[in-house]
């Protein structure tokens, strides 16, 4: 395994020399161009050596409400005299700490809520060589709703069925539930689970999709951390049901805690006979291992996961054929998120009626929302599904921090688009968000009070994609970057009518082209924040292009212009 | 009626309308091309698997998204679109910002015209891209010499890298980094003329734009003469140092390589003629040798008297004694052997290459070959020398004829290492390793570990040292130099950075035979360690004079450079010229003084040969004939062939050629001799044969001086005093 080398080689010597590279070319009989297309696709891999201090803040949209882009020009002056070798500062992608913002990562470990006082001496440590520890935060289990065993044994759901053994009975139980993936797309999951298992062949696979990326979105991680149990009992379902004898877990770097509960639930599970040959002496097969991402937002992509865990670069592949007929090592593959696979053991423990009941207004189920921005109280919450986005943020979240005025929320981070605080009556449903032109997604709300500049934030969006696009095809790589550049002018201001009128018109073929040719959806989704800005919020948008002013009185600061030209954005 | 049930199922689909009937599992896009409609790509090519990355090739099959249909498998009674306003207008928008980022008309437009993307873009009317361009440029990579390399004109369609991998198999080529920053790259991101690219062809054949395109060299075919027969391209490929190389590749480089036949007795090529190409002899014996006399020039005449006309007269080694001459056994050639000083005559036979210098480097030939026998030989540019080195069962010849015929005249030919046993140069001529550099490449770098000694077989190694401020040269090295030396006797550091300044062939001695060498000869190990010591200390004191005196004008007006200067006190000079009549009259009526040149406050420097710290002239001498004594000053060893490139080196114009009328052998009628006019390079000897040079005697106004411009200018300057 590659990853596995490289990883190897980089613990020791702290980043990939050349000829260590060379002689594992040689060793493994790796040709040169493959290594280094993979080592120089992945975020994780370091082809030269790193500063003694690596300070990367995160740039994405709950850290940057939270003053990150503040934070990262403080820092640079508080630091701005250490020398190369010793310190590098960088934007990062979003860390999954979103509820804690801003997060900064230090030589890989993650510090959240941080001010540039806190960060400076921790990278002050870091040069001078002192250890320098993620704060791993206390991790009580909390109490979930959604758990079926809080007073009960664990794995009760394949007690029963290591006994039954009758799989057309769950696939019909999670049919009738009408399960959806909640990841973002929402593929039934039942069908999905079907499909698999009619596929001829033995070699099939059950894959967890832990990769959450998307700015704003952390119930995953929360998951992980309190109901591990119930993503590995999913995970084992659908295997024993697929007739797949191999799981795997994808789960990103950045969540160091979560690896080590999970890894302790897998060998528990082990140790409790619930995993490995002969489960509960059925005479039934599965095996799970947990794998860790390399990095990159891309790799949440299905097909881009999978080909991740074949070790080569996280390119998307194009469909058909789909992982259900040919996914991991080209065998058929179940491919689930978090907390899909959560979902299936509180049905078939609690039944259908059960989870038809805990949603509201003709939603079904539970679902854990992350809210973060500028919420009053930012987190994660285990909300009924269908409920108003009102109550979420205003009951569940204690409304808007500082007693300020909601003005926009993006649903499900900056692939659900920006809607306006008129829609806040929205219900958190899959129709009812696609009906108001955005998505359910994976449930990322990030809420914006009324001193937010739009333009800045779709800026900002369309700047995470352009980050994280994997460039294998020219709408996104070529796209993303366009769009971005015509962004960054459009903020600087003073366009001419025409010019603007011209650029709306490109803007709109870019959007055209981007959504209906990219291979996949990073690709198709990256039109979403600017035309949901430019649907919603179109005099402010107006204003700042042809009159150079902020409505929210954000940009065109003396103090905003002079930190500009380090980063792309308005803001420094 | 079993053949019938094995063949594919048809499947019915229509395309803009129109029902077609295809074989289960075609892609749409070859539904489409069976069937009359060509639809757009850049990434696809028949021969390789698609990937569907460029996106042109979209149709519409009424899904949320189009579809890319060189990876879409048509299915029955799909309905495809292929021509609509929302596909066109989606290509037109593709090919827009691909233009936006491309360096229009790129290297392939301008040369062929065939630029797949520009030729898109004009058919579907992009013009002028709206997008803004890419601000930072992906960089070129000019190291190869088949195939230059434009990331700028990049789309990363994956077609050279399918070429590579899948075709060919050679596993050298793939995407590097991720989104707008991806781009190609060569093993680990090496410079493709550094990698282990075989240069077969195939990328640049592949490549749709001007990323990769054929590499002409300056008058890109080989001047055909009667006897030079042209190959097809599939001739070439029967041949086993082509197996393997793209057919279309050598197409291009058609007139790059020919046959020719050579009648006992004919000229090959002959020495100090400038040429472009390598021989490679595939039948028959040829004799190689140097026709220039070997002598130097030799002012006579002497201190008799200012204005009493004297002489030069090539003078030999032995009727002219100077001191520090260099007691070289062998002359040091552009091919596979070297020629003894004492017979400069040597024997070339098949399967040798020669003339590689020459051809990589551009340097003049090293000497005269002429036939003895039928001989059939390869005559070709350095584009396909490039191929004919990258195949490995090619290189290994080479390198096997050398180790056996040139390794040990080499190794002689250094006299501290005259004395090494017959059995421990055999030894060597199986261990030692053969290695090429690319220019620019550094060979070792200052205070890296020292691990090997090196020989010089082809090219110029630039030795440096750094220090606060800059590079300074320390030597150049060229054909039968060494170097390593003083980091394996010393600290076990390399103390400069050695650098190859072109094509570069080393031979390397590895640590262990280099410390087994040392050991057993007491007197190679009291040689090099006695001249591993004379170096450190030539360069510490130069080190010493560059901190010294820093100052910036003397640095970059050259003359820090310079170990002795003549300079004219412009304050009592009257501009008689009196140094350069005198100059004239001390050097056989051609002067070797021009009295322009650089000035510095009142003095001029004059131009006259400044015995420079970093002596350009050296770089380049095809026979190795212009060196340094240890005094510093240049030296012009007698087997000079006038070639004259030291002359066009000097960036002081202070080496002249000096005209000779001597018999030498007829070559088109052996036996008989025949007077031609031969040239000898000179410079300023600082009249040597006399008691002061001539210009400075000479002067009626004491205005002209040689100095050291360390001591003068330091003192002149005052403080920063070297001494």
């Amino acid at each position: 395994m590659i990853f596995d080398d490289l990883r190897a080689i980089q613990l020791r010597y702290g980043f990939l020399p050349k000829a260590e590279l060379e002689a594992f070319s040689q060793r493994s009989n790796t040709p040169l161009y493959q290594i280094h297309s993979v080592a120089s696709f992945y975020p994780h891999f370091q082809l030269v050596p790193p500063p003694k201090a690596d300070v990367r803040v995160c740039a994405d949209m709950s850290c940057h409400l939270n003053g990150a882009c503040e934070l990262r020009a403080e820092l640079e002056q508080r630091l701005g005299k250490s020398s190369p070798a010793d310190l590098l500062i960088r934007d990062v992608s979003c860390l999954g700490r979103c509820d804690h913002a801003p997060a900064v990562s230090i030589n890989d470990e993650i510090f959240t809520g941080v001010t540039a006082a806190s960060a400076e001496a921790i990278a002050r440590k870091a040069i001078l060589g002192e250890a320098i520890p993620e704060p791993h935060p206390g991790h009580a289990r909390v109490q979930c709703a959604s758990d079926p065993y809080n007073s009960e044994e664990k794995y009760g759901v394949i007690r029963k069925l290591a006994a039954t053994k009758d799989w057309d009975a769950v696939l019909a139980e999670l049919k009738l539930s009408e399960l959806r993936g909640m990841g973002g797309a929402g593929f039934p999951t039942s069908m999905k689970w079907d499909l698999v298992r009619k596929q001829p062949g033995a070699e099939k696979y059950i894959v967890c999709n832990a990769d959450e990326s998307e700015p704003g979105t952390i119930k995953d991680r929360f998951i992980m951390t309190h109901l591990p149990h119930l993503v590995m009992e999913g995970m084992i379902v659908a295997g024993l049901v697929t007739g797949a004898q191999k799981g795997i877990l994808y789960i990103r770097h950045e969540y160091h805690l979560q690896k080590e509960i999970l890894g302790e639930e897998l060998r528990r599970c082990y140790r409790d006979g619930l995993l490995g040959k002969n489960i509960l002496k059925s005479g039934l097969t599965f095996d799970l291992e947990i794998f860790v991402s390399p990095g990159g937002y891309i790799c949440g992509e299905e097909t881009a996961l999978i080909e991740a865990i074949e070790g080569k670069r996280a390119e998307p592949r194009n469909k058909p054929p789909f992982p259900v007929q040919a996914g991991l090592w080209q065998k058929p593959t179940v491919l689930n998120n978090v907390e899909t696979f959560a979902n299936v053991p509180q049905i078939l423990a609690r039944g259908v009626e059960w989870f038809a009941a805990q949603g509201e207004s003709g939603s079904r189920g539970l679902k854990f929302v992350g809210v973060s921005g500028h919420a009053a109280k930012p987190g994660i919450y285990e909300v009924a599904m269908g409920i108003p986005m009102r109550k979420v943020l205003f009951e569940y979240a204690g409304g808007i921090r500082g007693g300020r005025q909601l003005k926009a929320f993006a649903p499900s981070g900056p692939s659900s688009g920006y809607l306006p605080a008129s829609m806040v009556d929205v219900r958190l449903d899959f129709k009812a968000l696609a009906e108001a032109g955005s998505m359910l997604g994976s449930g990322a709300i990030v809420v914006c009070d009324d001193r937010t500049c739009m333009l800045d934030m779709a800026l900002n969006a369309v700047r995470f994609y352009r980050n994280e696009s994997c460039g294998k095809c020219v709408p996104c790589r070529v796209g993303s970057q366009k769009m971005t550049d015509l962004l960054v002018r459009w903020t600087h201001g003073g366009v001419a009518e025409k010019q603007y009128q011209a650029d709306l018109a490109l803007v709109d073929e870019l959007c055209q082209a981007m959504s209906l040719t990219s291979i996949c959806g990073l690709g198709q989704i990256v039109p979403a924040p600017v035309q949901s800005v430019l649907k919603h919020f179109r005099e402010e948008i107006d204003a700042h292009v042809l009159k150079g002013q902020c409505p929210s009185g954000i940009c065109f600061t003396a103090a905003a212009k002079a930190g500009e030209a380090s980063r792309v954005g308005i803001r420094p | 009626m079993s053949t019938i049930s094995r063949l594919p199922e048809l499947v019915e689909i229509t395309i803009d309308g129109r029902p077609v009937r295809v074989a289960a599992g075609t892609s749409v896009f070859d539904a489409a091309r069976m069937n009359g409609t060509a639809i757009p790509t850049l990434c696809h090519l028949q021969n390789e698997t698609p990937v569907g990355v460029c996106r042109l090739c979209v149709v519409d099959t009424g899904a949320r998204v189009l579809a890319a249909s060189c990876v879409r498998p048509v299915e029955p009674g799909m309905k495809v679109v292929t021509n609509s306003e929302k596909v066109l207008s989606a290509r037109k928008t593709l090919l827009e910002l691909l233009m936006a980022d491309h360096p229009s008309p790129c290297a392939r437009q301008e040369k062929s015209g065939d630029c797949e993307l520009e030729t898109l873009a004009q058919a579907a009317g992009v013009t002028q891209p709206r997008f803004l361009k890419r601000t930072v440029s992906r960089g070129i990579d000019d190291s190869s010499l088949a195939i230059a390399v434009d990331h700028d004109a990049c789309i990363l369609c994956d077609r050279c890298i399918r070429g590579c991998n899948e075709i060919k198999n050679n596993f050298v080529l793939g995407r590097m980094g991720k989104g707008y920053s991806a781009g190609i790259a060569f093993d680990l991101n090496a410079a493709m003329g550094d990698s282990t690219c075989i240069s077969c062809g195939e990328c640049m054949v592949s490549c749709p734009t001007g990323a990769l395109t054929n590499k002409t060299v300056v008058g890109t075919s080989i001047a055909a003469g009667s006897d030079a027969e042209g190959f097809e391209a599939e001739e070439l490929l029967q041949l086993p140092v082509f197996k393997g190389v793209s057919g279309t590749f050598l197409e291009l480089n058609r007139g790059a390589i020919v046959k020719r036949r050579f009648r006992p007795g004919e000229i090959i090529c002959r020495e100090g003629e400038f040429g472009s190409t390598a021989f490679y002899i595939l039948e028959g014996k040829a004799r190689v040798s140097l026709s220039a006399p070997i002598a130097h020039v030799k002012t006579q005449g002497g201190a008799k008297g200012l204005f009493k006309k004297l002489t030069s007269t090539l003078a030999a080694r032995d009727a002219d004694v100077r001191s520090e001459e260099t007691r070289d056994r062998t002359i040091p050639i552009d091919a596979s052997v070297d020629l003894a000083y004492g017979n400069p005559v040597a024997e070339l036979g098949s399967g040798d290459l020669f003339g590689e210098m020459t051809c990589m480097n551009f340097y003049p030939r090293s000497a005269t070959v002429i036939a003895e026998t039928d001989v059939v030989a390869f005559e070709m540019l350095r584009n396909v020398l490039d191929i004919m080195m990258k195949n490995k069962s090619f290189r290994a010849q080479i390198d096997q004829n050398y180790r056996k015929r040139a390794l040990e005249n080499h190794l002689r030919g250094v006299p501290m290492f005259a004395d090494l046993s017959p059995d421990f140069i055999e030894h060597l001529k199986g261990s030692v390793e053969l290695q090429r550099f690319a220019p620019g490449q550094i060979i070792a770098r200052q205070g890296d570990a020292a691990g090997s000694f090196y020989l010089v077989r082809i090219g110029f190694v630039k030795i440096s040292e750094t220090y606060p401020g800059g590079e300074l040269v320390l030597a150049y090295l060229s054909r039968g130099d060494y170097f390593g030396e003083i980091g394996l006797l010393g600290g076990g550091v390399r103390t400069a950075t050695c650098t190859a300044l072109d094509h570069v062939e080393l031979v390397r001695i590895s640590g262990g035979d280099f410390r087994d060498m040392v050991e057993r000869f007491p007197s190679v190990r009291q040689g090099l360690e006695a001249v591993a010591a004379e170096r450190a200390t030539q360069n510490q004191q130069r080190m010493q004079t560059v901190r010294s005196v820093p100052i910036d004008q003397f640095l970059s007006q050259g003359l820090m450079e310079a170990q002795s200067l003549l300079i004219l006190d412009l304050n009592s000079c009257t501009r008689c010229d009196a140094c350069v009549n005198a100059c004239a009259d001390a050097h056989d009526g051609v002067t070797r003084l021009v009295r322009e040149g650089l000035r510095f406050e009142q003095y001029l420097v004059a131009t006259s040969c400044r015995q420079c710290r970093d002596p350009l002239c050296m770089v380049g001498c095809p026979v190795g004939s212009i060196r340094r004594r240890n005094s510093l000053e240049v030296i012009i060893e007698d087997w000079c062939i006038g070639c004259g490139l030291c002359a066009r080196n000097c960036p002081y114009g202070n080496i002249n050629l000096h005209p000779f009328d001597v018999m030498v052998d007829d070559l088109e009628r052996p036996g008989r001799k025949k007077a031609v006019v031969k040239q000898k390079a000179t410079s300023c000897d600082l009249c040597t044969h006399l008691k002061e040079p001539s210009c400075v005697y000479a002067c009626p106004h004491d205005a002209a001086h040689r100095v050291d411009p360390r001591t003068f200018f330091s003192e002149m300057l005052g403080g920063g005093s070297s001494k």
